[in-house]
């Protein structure tokens, strides 16, 4: 399918080693602005290392990454990253914590409080903007890190498997509030996530890795229509194809 | 409200209060009643004459100055040892370089009681207050270093990580992040400092002074006055409970964040 939106991120040939364990090998990917790029693959293939050498968490042994055709710079290009573990600061309370990246980006104090209200409202917590995280349930946790990344308006957001530790209900409700941020705000998210019923739902496009030493597998184009039926065919087709792609029983 | 309501309510405070009664009376009963009366004083005569120290002076002072000399010592060495003991304990957690240099030479102090330092706190300073303030300065900074440099040590990596990611610089992530999730272990450091200075004035004191709490332990001691001592240590334990309740009513306002949860 032609896609005519420009290049956000790319990746060329991007190797990490971990003395002489080969843990990626030789990656090349591109993603288009304002997409959403799911990444699955099996448990411990290594995906985490991909996102975290993908933000030079970990230095990359090879290869090259570039946002907007430059060398990646987390102090120049604005990336936020959602982690799987609740990264909530807490000694904030929720309305600090979601300003947390404006103030670290010195944005001005009337614009970062507009903003911070803003994202309250779309995740639901304006309520609960004076309680500290110890108050909260986990997926509220979760809503406030959202937030937080969404409120800084990223370039690009980074999100390793962001609903691991939450149940179903809460992970359906998460993902459909996550939809709506990224239509309104036309954000570039690499999703990664070892389910394959999320990387479907979420998806425009799947990255399918491969068992370490982790390459890609295949890329699969998603056009099912949002919104997105769990029970609908073309899903459920969809889904046993990436399944079948990365079974090892 | 019922007597039951009222007894639910104040459940700890009223065992507490029994608690510290019961101590007393077996005190009282023990001293006016066995051959213990002889080293242990009753626990009365110990309160009227703790009562009345704050209008008769013991030495040359009353009870009041006496314990405002003690806490001023304590003050100002506690002022030192907590700027001192945070820096050293921050440099010691977030600079590995820092901790390869300072620790093994704070792992070879910290052991060295407060009160092995004497007669080199003497030799270095004099006999003034300047001795005083090193030994209980002693007395306190290690537990502040400790602790600190531990809160520093244990931050939680993925709240560096997150800060970094959303493009905090080295400066913010130390301010941001470091600073403040250090913060409880430094006041549970500052919370023991407290309580440990006010034990090393003791210690401070026994070097030429003519006042203090500490003091009236040591004159007690060395005229054999068991009365005096133990209106010395009724004053440094209430002394030392305020401080400690004090310090813990701060931490609960400043870390309120910590002492949440549903």
């Amino acid at each position: 399918m032609e896609d005519n939106r420009k290049d956000k991120v790319k990746v060329t040939h991007l190797t990490k080693k971990f003395d002489d364990l080969l843990v990626l090998d030789d990656i090349s990917f591109t993603v288009k602005e304002g997409e959403f790029l799911c990444i699955v693959g099996p448990t411990g293939c290594g995906k985490t290392t991909f996102l975290n050498s993908l933000t030079k968490l970990y230095k990359p042994t090879s290869g090259e990454i570039l946002i907007n055709d430059e060398p990646v710079d987390l102090l120049r290009h604005n990336i936020a990253y959602i982690f799987q573990e609740y990264s909530t600061m807490p000694w904030l309370t929720v309305e600090e914590n979601v300003g947390f990246g404006l103030d670290i980006k010195n944005i001005p104090k009337s614009e970062a409080k507009e903003k911070v209200n803003e994202y309250l409202q779309v995740v639901g917590l304006e309520k609960y903007r004076n309680y500290y995280p110890d108050q909260l349930s986990a997926s509220m946790l979760q809503r406030v890190v959202i937030a937080r990344a969404f409120a800084t308006e990223p370039e690009v957001l980074l999100m390793d498997e962001p609903y691991g530790q939450l149940d179903i209900e809460l992970r359906f409700r998460l993902e459909d509030e996550l939809l709506k941020l990224w239509e309104r705000n036309k954000t570039t998210v690499i999703f990664i996530t070892h389910n394959i019923e999320e990387a479907v739902y979420l998806g425009e496009r799947i990255l399918v890795l491969t068992n370490k030493p982790t390459g890609i597998k295949k890329e699969i184009y998603n056009n099912i229509q949002r919104p997105r039926n769990i029970a609908a065919k073309d899903f459920v087709d969809l889904r046993n194809e990436v399944t079948d792609l990365i079974k090892w029983w | 409200m019922s007597l039951k309501k009222f007894v639910d309510k104040n459940i700890s405070i009223i065992m507490t209060v029994l608690a510290f009664a019961s101590l007393l009376i077996v005190w009282e009963l023990v001293s006016r009643f066995t051959k213990a009366g002889l080293f242990l004083p009753p626990a009365s005569l110990i309160l009227e004459k703790f009562i009345l120290s704050f209008k008769e002076p013991i030495g040359k002072y009353t009870m009041l100055t006496h314990i405002g000399v003690s806490l001023y010592r304590v003050g100002v060495a506690f002022g030192l040892s907590t700027v001192f003991g945070i820096a050293l304990g921050v440099s010691m957690g977030y600079s590995k370089l820092a901790e390869a240099i300072l620790k093994p030479i704070f792992e070879f102090i910290r052991p060295i009681p407060p009160l092995a330092w004497i007669p080199m706190s003497i030799l270095w300073f004099g006999l003034g207050d300047k001795s005083k303030f090193f030994i209980i300065f002693l007395g306190c900074f290690c537990f502040i270093t400790v602790n600190t440099y531990e809160g520093t040590k244990n931050v939680d990596k993925t709240l560096i990580g997150a800060a970094r990611m959303l493009g905090a610089s080295e400066r913010q992530v130390f301010f941001d992040i470091v600073l403040p999730s250090s913060v409880p272990y430094i006041f549970a450091g500052l919370q023991i400092a407290v309580t440990a200075g006010w034990s090393a004035v003791v210690g401070a004191e026994m070097v030429h002074s003519n006042e203090g709490v500490g003091w009236l332990i040591v004159m007690g001691m060395t005229y054999g006055k068991t009365v005096q001592i133990m209106v010395g240590m009724l004053a440094i334990g209430l002394v030392g409970f305020v401080l400690a309740t004090g310090m813990a009513k701060l931490e609960r306002r400043l870390c309120a964040w910590n002492n949440q949860g549903m």
